[in-house]
Parts: structure tokens; C-alpha cells; sequence
């Protein structure tokens, strides 16, 4: 008789219960865009130039972002969808331009938000993927193993008028010795995006709608010019090649944001 | 005469009755009868699921029609209609053909070139019509989600029905003058009329009545299960056999880009598929005339000269190679990809040797390479006996 009335009381309290109109959670979703000088890429068209003065096209940009973290403006941060928090985006499949995070988020002001582009050493492991498109993104063992960061894969007109393709591709480098050519050791390319100003207010049940812009052309210029006739076509072996261009990814992303619901 | 008249009417209202009664009592009975005929064929149409076994690394998500759940019984029915030449619709000896005609075992489910009645490995079909390409591997189809056919011209999306999956691929063949050259009507009056297919297709379908959507979806069903994944190269990724020394270099080659660079298009440890399904201008022509190239989906000028990367498992058995079959040999394919390739406005950009001809690889590279790409046969798979010609047909237990 006890138990029963326990039990009463207890979902009698939960019925009673109400939520607080005044505090129910957001949601975040992403969206993102890909730019050339703050026009959408028009795709295999011998159309840019890059700080480096080399014409180039764009054939297609794949590439994952990680760690999506919030930060409040009373200092507080919140790391969303931990345990899902891999996207990978594909120009060529729309369903991957858009991020729908599911973690709650409490209503309120937001200073910055911040990602890491590519996946960190912890997770970024050969096997994480199995099927498609993400499985085509792996990474050789033998080069570090995990997943490509990024495929950004055209095609530029050299000194001698010649087109030529590229394949800008990041992930784990790889430190060889000079002499036998063995990997001497292993470098994780990946990096943390943050947009600094990029303040934003999150109201109550709103799912808050932000756009990630790409711009290629910051992958080719601020800090380093980088000049496809100087770093050829591929990269994936080439340290060097993919520090300049790891350091070049801090300024490609900028923030816009959408009509929320 | 109106009494009369009125008990005459009673009279005959009474036979009407009586007549009606039983006319009501016999409908009865049989819309019971035929219930009951209905349920026991529905209580007996209990077909067991079948479980397709992902290997190691395989990816989890499979291309199988929600109107086509593999079953047992739906697998063994396509094993004999994929092997019984009468799937053309005729039974004189000269105009058997089935499936496995070409697609034989040995060869990894090709014709090969040592095909005996397609010399180099061309086939023709019953009309003497030479297909328009060589033939596709049909191993791990469950796994292609891009689109079917060197210009992946049947996908699940196409807003066409009838060009959608494998089980469309069987219309298709049976239909095509440079295959089967037949009809669909011929094909299933002939399927049914053969003692033992009814209730074949009663077991896998719950009827004994012959479709040709039926057929389409058994063999599917059968064609899924030709899974290869346990060749010497798996046995080595899984520690159970070392690789040779040459082998191993190959590997190297296949996986580095300042190597062979292979398997940003073709996988590897972390894509066994060997194939991304994915569609590639890969150098072979400067100019573009035909006309079933990825284009044909797309419409897109940068897919001239496209077709699918197919898998290199089993790749050693299964010339002649590239859509056309220009080449006889592995020795060959991998000559072109170091000293032939050709550039294009829509060559791939993953062919970045392409103003240099190739990979520039020496003969001992190419000979590492080739031996690499040997391990990825897979014995077990080429003399599975749940795969091979059924030892007798159904009309002939």
C-alpha cells in the first residue's frame, strides 16, 4: 500500500511538473558554402587566381570538421554532440552541407564559436568509417593512417600555359629521413578554427542557423602565398606543403548567420 | 385466382428461398474453402531471412531493395536461374543462355579472356551482337551504392523504374539483343512449365505463379551473396600470412601518391571494397565518341569519358580491361598508367601524373605493383560451392 502511494505521488509530482517557457533549449544547425572571392564556386571553371597568380579551377572540396565548441559570453564553453562529432562535408552531395547538431543548448549570448578542421589523433583512427563517402576519405597506414582532413582537388594553369591538376590533400604528415627516405615520424595537421567575432544570441527553443563559408582562395594566401608552381600537384607527402597550407586554414572560414526558427 | 396467384407466388418465394439458401450456402463454402486454401499457402509461405555476413572492414551499408529482403529460399532459386540456360526463353542447345554463360565462376564471375566462345573475353549474345562493353566484376554488388554499369546508368534514385538495381540488370540481359536477345513473356511461360520452379517460387515468394519481377529478384538475391573478401591480402591485413617482399612494395606503390597512387580511386586497407564506385576519367583518350560514357547520366561535359573504377579484387582473372577491354593484360594496364596516359579537358584531377604520360614506374615497380595486386585473388571465393553451377536443375531430381 506504501509502495502504491509512492508511486502516486511520484508520478503525480512529474505530471505536475512543468517546464519553464522561459528557458527550453536551443538547437545549432550548420550550414555550409563554398566561396571564391565571396561568390559560390562555380566548379571546373578555369575562372580564379590565386594570390599566388596561378589561374585554377575547382573540381571538389571534402573535408571534415570536429569539435564543434560554443562560448558563452560569461566564459563558459559547451563542446556539442561529443559523441557524434565527425561531419564530413562534400560539394558534390548536398546532404552534407548541412550539420544538424542534436545536443540541447541553454538559451542565451554566445561570443564565438570554434571547430577543429579535420579530426584530432585521438579519434582520427583507420577503421572509424566504414561505409561510404566517409570510407573513401581513408588515409594510407603507411602514411600515418586515419582519414584525409580534406581533399580540395583541381586543376592550374602553369608558367607554360600547361593545365595541370591538383590534389591539395591534408592529413597526417610524415617527417622523412633525408638520407634512407624512412618515416622518421608522424605530424597531426589538424587545426582549431575559431571565429572570434562571430557573437550570436540563442532564444528559447530556437534552432539558431549559421553558415560556415569557405573561401579557397585563404587556403593559397595570409599568411603564405602558396604557388602550385613552387609545391606541384600533391601534397600528401610533402610536411612542408601541408604546414603552409594548415597555416593558411586558420582565416578560410567566416561566419554568416541564417533565419533561425 | 389473386389467392392463387398470391399462394403460387408464396410457393415459388419458398423454392426462391430454398434455391437462394443454397446458392448462399455454396458461395459460402467456397469463400471458406477458399480461405482456407488462401491461409494454408500463406501459413506455408514462411520464407527464412537471409543474413548477409559483413567481412572486416566492409562497409554496413548494403544496396538491397526494401521489396526484395534476401531469403534463403530466395537465393537458391536464383542459383538455378542465374546457371539454367532456359532463362532465354528457349530450349534447343543452340539457344541456351543464362547468366552464367559469361559470367563464370573461375573468372570471378567474367568471361575472361580465355572465354571459349568469346575469344579475348568479348562476348556476343545469342544474336551474335557484340555487347557495347566488356564485361563489370559482379563480386560485393551488394555494396555498390553509385549506380550500376560503367556509366552507373541504374540507380536506386532514377526517376525511371525498370532502371533502378541488379534486379533490373536481369530484365535488361534477358531483353538485350547483345545478351540474351529474348522475351520476358517467353522466359517465365518457360520457367513455369518446368516441373520443380513453381514451387521454388512459391517457397521464396509465396506463389507458383512465374513473374518476371520474380525472376529479376531472385537472381539479385543470388547475385549478392557473391561476396570475395578472404584473399591473401585480407589474410595479411588479418596477420594470418606474410606478404612477400615484392608484394609489399607494391603495396607501398598502390598507397603512396609519389607511388603508383592507386587507391585514392581504387581503395585499399581502409576501402577493402578496392573500389569506390565512383566514375573517373582516367586518361585513356584525348577524344570522346562514345556515347554510353558517364555523360550518358550526367550530362555533364567534365564526365566525358567517366566510367566506374571497378574493384582490383580478382582483378587477375577478369581481362580484358577498361570499358572497351583494350587491354589484354594486367602487364598492360599498368604500362598505360605509367607511360600512357592522355591528357583531357575531363581528365580526372586525381590523375596528376597526366602531362607526364604516367607514374614514370621502372620494370621492377611494375612487376612489385602487379604482384601486389595478385593478392587480392581470392581462391576461396573462385571455388565456393554455394556459388558454382547447382549439380542438378529442378526438374531433374
Amino acid at each position: 500500500m506504501m509502495v502504491i502511494f509512492i508511486a502516486a505521488l511520484f508520478f503525480g509530482s512529474a505530471c505536475n511538473k512543468t517546464e519553464d517557457p522561459e528557458n527550453k533549449a536551443g538547437k545549432l544547425h550548420l550550414y555550409f558554402q563554398h566561396e571564391i572571392d565571396s561568390v559560390p564556386i562555380e566548379f571546373d571553371t578555369l575562372k580564379y587566381t590565386n594570390a599566388a597568380g596561378n589561374p585554377y579551377l575547382v573540381t571538389e572540396i571534402q573535408y571534415f570538421i570536429s569539435d564543434v565548441v560554443l562560448y558563452r559570453n560569461d566564459k563558459t564553453q559547451q563542446l556539442l554532440d561529443a559523441g557524434e562529432d565527425i561531419h564530413y562535408v562534400d560539394t558534390d552531395l548536398p546532404e552534407t552541407l548541412t550539420y544538424k547538431l542534436t545536443d540541447d543548448i541553454v538559451p542565451g549570448t554566445f561570443d564565438s564559436i570554434s571547430f577543429t578542421f579535420g579530426i584530432n589523433e585521438v579519434k582520427n583512427q583507420s577503421q572509424l568509417f566504414v561505409n561510404p563517402p566517409e570510407s573513401n576519405m581513408f588515409w594510407p597506414e603507411l602514411l600515418g593512417g586515419g582519414y584525409h582532413y580534406m581533399k580540395l582537388n583541381g586543376k592550374w594553369k602553369d608558367t607554360g600555359d600547361t593545365i595541370r591538376p591538383f590534389n591539395f590533400h591534408m592529413g597526417i604528415g610524415q617527417i622523412y629521413d633525408t638520407a634512407t627516405g624512412e618515416i622518421t615520424a608522424y605530424v597531426q595537421n589538424y587545426f582549431r578554427v575559431s571565429l572570434p567575432n562571430s557573437s550570436f544570441t540563442i532564444s528559447n527553443a530556437e534552432e539558431l542557423a549559421l553558415t560556415l563559408v569557405m573561401d579557397v582562395n585563404q587556403w593559397f594566401e595570409a599568411p603564405h602565398n602558396y604557388d602550385f608552381n613552387e609545391w606541384g600537384g600533391m601534397i600528401m607527402q610533402n610536411q612542408a606543403a601541408m604546414q603552409t597550407a594548415r597555416e593558411n586554414g586558420h582565416n578560410v572560414f567566416n561566419l554568416l548567420k541564417n533565419n533561425s526558427k | 385466382m389473386k389467392k392463387c396467384i398470391k399462394n403460387g407466388r408464396g410457393k415459388n418465394k419458398a423454392l426462391e428461398m430454398s434455391r437462394s439458401f443454397l446458392f448462399w450456402l455454396g458461395l459460402a463454402f467456397l469463400f471458406f474453402s477458399s480461405c482456407r486454401e488462401k491461409n494454408t499457402l500463406e501459413d506455408d509461405f514462411k520464407p527464412t531471412p537471409y543474413q548477409i555476413d559483413i567481412p572486416f572492414g566492409f562497409p554496413t551499408k548494403l544496396n538491397i531493395p526494401e521489396d526484395n529482403p534476401m531469403t534463403v529460399e530466395g537465393v537458391k532459386l536464383g542459383r538455378f536461374l542465374f546457371y539454367d540456360g532456359r532463362l532465354s526463353g528457349r530450349t534447343h542447345p543452340d539457344s541456351l543462355m543464362s547468366c552464367a554463360t559469361c559470367h563464370r565462376q573461375e573468372r570471378s564471375f567474367e568471361a575472361g579472356v580465355d572465354h571459349p566462345d568469346f575469344p579475348g573475353g568479348f562476348p556476343h549474345g545469342l544474336s551474335g551482337v557484340q555487347t557495347h562493353h566488356v564485361m563489370l566484376p559482379m563480386i560485393n554488388l551488394a555494396w555498390n551504392l553509385n549506380g550500376y554499369g560503367w556509366s552507373g546508368f541504374l540507380y536506386p534514385e532514377n526517376e525511371m523504374p525498370y532502371f533502378r538495381n541488379i534486379e533490373d540488370f536481369v530484365r535488361l540481359a534477358v531483353m538485350a539483343k547483345d545478351e540474351i536477345d529474348g522475351d520476358t513473356s517467353r522466359t517465365k511461360a518457360l520457367i513455369q512449365s518446368i516441373p520443380g520452379y513453381p514451387e521454388l517460387f512459391r517457397k521464396a515468394f509465396g506463389s507458383e505463379q512465374v513473374t518476371f519481377t520474380n525472376i529479376g529478384k531472385a537472381i539479385a538475391q543470388f547475385v549478392r551473396t557473391l561476396i570475395s573478401a578472404n584473399s591473401r591480402f585480407d589474410k595479411y591485413m588479418k596477420g594470418e600470412v606474410q606478404l612477400s617482399q615484392s608484394e609489399l612494395n607494391g603495396y607501398v606503390l598502390f598507397t603512396t601518391e609519389e607511388g603508383a597512387d592507386c587507391f585514392h580511386c581504387h581503395g585499399g586497407f581502409g576501402n577493402p571494397l578496392f573500389t569506390t564506385h565512383l566514375f573517373y576519367n582516367n586518361g585513356k583518350d584525348s577524344l570522346f565518341t562514345d556515347p554510353m560514357d558517364r555523360f550518358l547520366v550526367t550530362q555533364d561535359p567534365m564526365d566525358r569519358g567517366a566510367y566506374k573504377a571497378t574493384t582490383l579484387r580478382n582483378i587477375e582473372l577478369t581481362g580484358p580491361y577498361m570499358h572497351d577491354g583494350r587491354f589484354a593484360t594486367l602487364e598492360e594496364v599498368i604500362g598505360f598508367y605509367s607511360q600512357g596516359l592522355k591528357p583531357s579537358p575531363s581528365v580526372s584531377p586525381l590523375m596528376h601524373h597526366i602531362n607526364d604520360g604516367g607514374i614514370q614506374l621502372t620494370p621492377s615497380e611494375k612487376e612489385d605493383l602487379l604482384n601486389f595486386i595478385k593478392t587480392l585473388r581470392d581462391d576461396e571465393f573462385l571455388s565456393n560451392p554455394d556459388f558454382a553451377k547447382p549439380d542438378k536443375f529442378p526438374d531433374e531430381d
